[in-house]
């Protein structure tokens, strides 16, 4: 884990924090980030895992990390890889606060819809020290990070267009696209993008640092949004791991719509 | 459907798919594209003169075979970081809006054959007042080509505006 998402640390909790702020609080979970972060794998550990499980007897890869010239394969995994998975990331101690309200009758529609009646499996990645989620069955691909070829006139979270074979894919800055408000100069020059992922058939995609893993969920395991969330694009806070899981559908109507996650 | 028919639809998707001409160039380390139609001719860095009192987007006037051409300060107007004038740099004689302007790019590369089919759009995104300036894009041998819409490149109050300098 490299040592600049520790010192992003005190950035997601800030962050995570008021995602969860806007709304009553009656209970307060504590979530060891650091914790979190350091058990994550790095990206090549998590491609040497994931293809030592493709080839263990028995065994059936969930999701094979590809190049940018592959795809995503996604098979049905053994529940004991996802448990053994999950305990690498389990909570054992807390040091950051986390607020949580009650559980509201009145959840995101289409979040639910998507998601919510069975279990799920959702592909976590970092940026800027911030953990998030993506449902494995709205994830498009995950590409290297090629050569990003600047439009001018766009906003600045539009990083470019990045040629991947026929496909043009929309390249968005995740950290400055998500927390505006935390993007600093010093933030800018930390962040080292590796990979795009696409949201959907849609050309869009959201830069990420690392992948860290993918986990099964069960919708129990979300804090739904509420329909009328100001963060449409957040399907909700994955209570264990606390991160945020993207509305994909959302999401990409924002971006269609040039806007960021202040402007909806 | 006949034989006949499907070749006469195929013939027709086939005039659909025009074939335009772009002359290319860069600008930074994009390379951008302009139809070959509106390009009169294209030029070595030759002094311009600067005009006091001329928008910001005007670098100023040269003389080209006695008419007085105003050229076009394009990375200005595109956003970008001005840059040193090179051996590369080039002066782009150009026609829009029924108006004979120069711009200054960093070098001229080829003349290009695209389909129209091989034309995307760009994302429709962004509030500058540049973006409308991006016509489309291409994926030319791996390459984005970013293709301009001259007549775009400067509004009718700035059109009126050059034309008077």
């Amino acid at each position: 884990m490299s040592k600049h998402l520790f010192a992003n640390e005190k950035v997601m909790k800030q962050y995570l924090g008021a995602l969860l702020t806007e709304e009553p609080l009656q209970e307060e979970e504590l979530a060891p980030v650091a914790k979190l972060l350091e058990q994550v794998q790095s990206v090549d550990e998590v491609v040497t895992d994931i293809e030592a499980e493709a080839v263990a007897p028995g065994l059936e890869v969930k999701t094979r990390i590809v190049d940018a010239s592959e795809t995503i394969d996604v098979v049905e995994e053994p529940q004991d890889i996802v448990e053994l998975q999950a305990k690498n990331l389990e909570i054992t101690e807390n040091n950051t606060i986390i607020k949580e309200a009650t559980e509201t009758v009145n959840q995101s529609v289409s979040a639910r819809e998507a998601y919510g009646e069975d279990e799920f499996q959702a592909l976590f990645f970092e940026v800027a020290g911030l953990t998030l989620a993506v449902p494995l069955k709205s994830l498009g691909g995950i590409h290297q990070l090629g050569e990003i070829n600047q439009l001018f006139g766009k906003p600045k979270w539009f990083k470019g267009v990045m040629l991947n074979r026929e496909e043009k894919l929309n390249v968005v800055d995740t950290a400055r696209w998500v927390m505006p408000e935390k993007f600093t100069a010093e933030l800018e020059e930390r962040l080292d993008y590796q990979y795009l992922i696409t949201l959907g058939d849609s050309p869009w995609g959201l830069l990420a640092e690392s992948l860290v893993n993918n986990i099964t969920l069960q919708p129990d395991d979300v804090k739904w949004r509420t329909s009328d969330s100001k963060r449409p694009w957040l399907a909700g806070v994955i209570k264990k791991k606390m991160c945020a899981l993207i509305d994909v559908d959302n999401l990409n109507r924002l971006l269609e719509q040039g806007l960021d996650s202040r402007e909806q | 459907m006949s034989q006949d028919r499907l070749l006469s639809a195929d013939k027709n998707a086939d005039s659909n798919d025009e074939v335009l001409q772009w002359v290319t160039y860069k600008l930074e380390d994009e390379t951008y594209g302009i139809n070959v139609m509106q390009v009169q001719e294209v030029l070595r860095y030759t002094e311009i003169a600067p005009v006091p009192g001329a928008p910001s987007y005007v670098l100023g006037i040269i003389n080209l075979r006695g008419n007085v051409v105003t050229v076009i300060d394009t990375r200005a107007r595109f956003g970008l970081m001005s840059a040193e004038v090179t051996d590369n740099s080039r002066i782009v004689i150009i026609e829009a809006e029924k108006q004979v302007i120069g711009i200054l790019v960093d070098s001229v590369a080829e003349v290009v054959y695209l389909r129209s089919s091989e034309i995307d759009s760009a994302p429709n995104i962004g509030t500058e007042e540049s973006a409308k300036f991006i016509q489309g894009v291409s994926n030319r041998e791996g390459e984005l080509l970013i293709l301009v819409d001259l007549n775009k490149l400067l509004n009718d109050d700035e059109w009126d505006e050059v034309s008077h300098i």
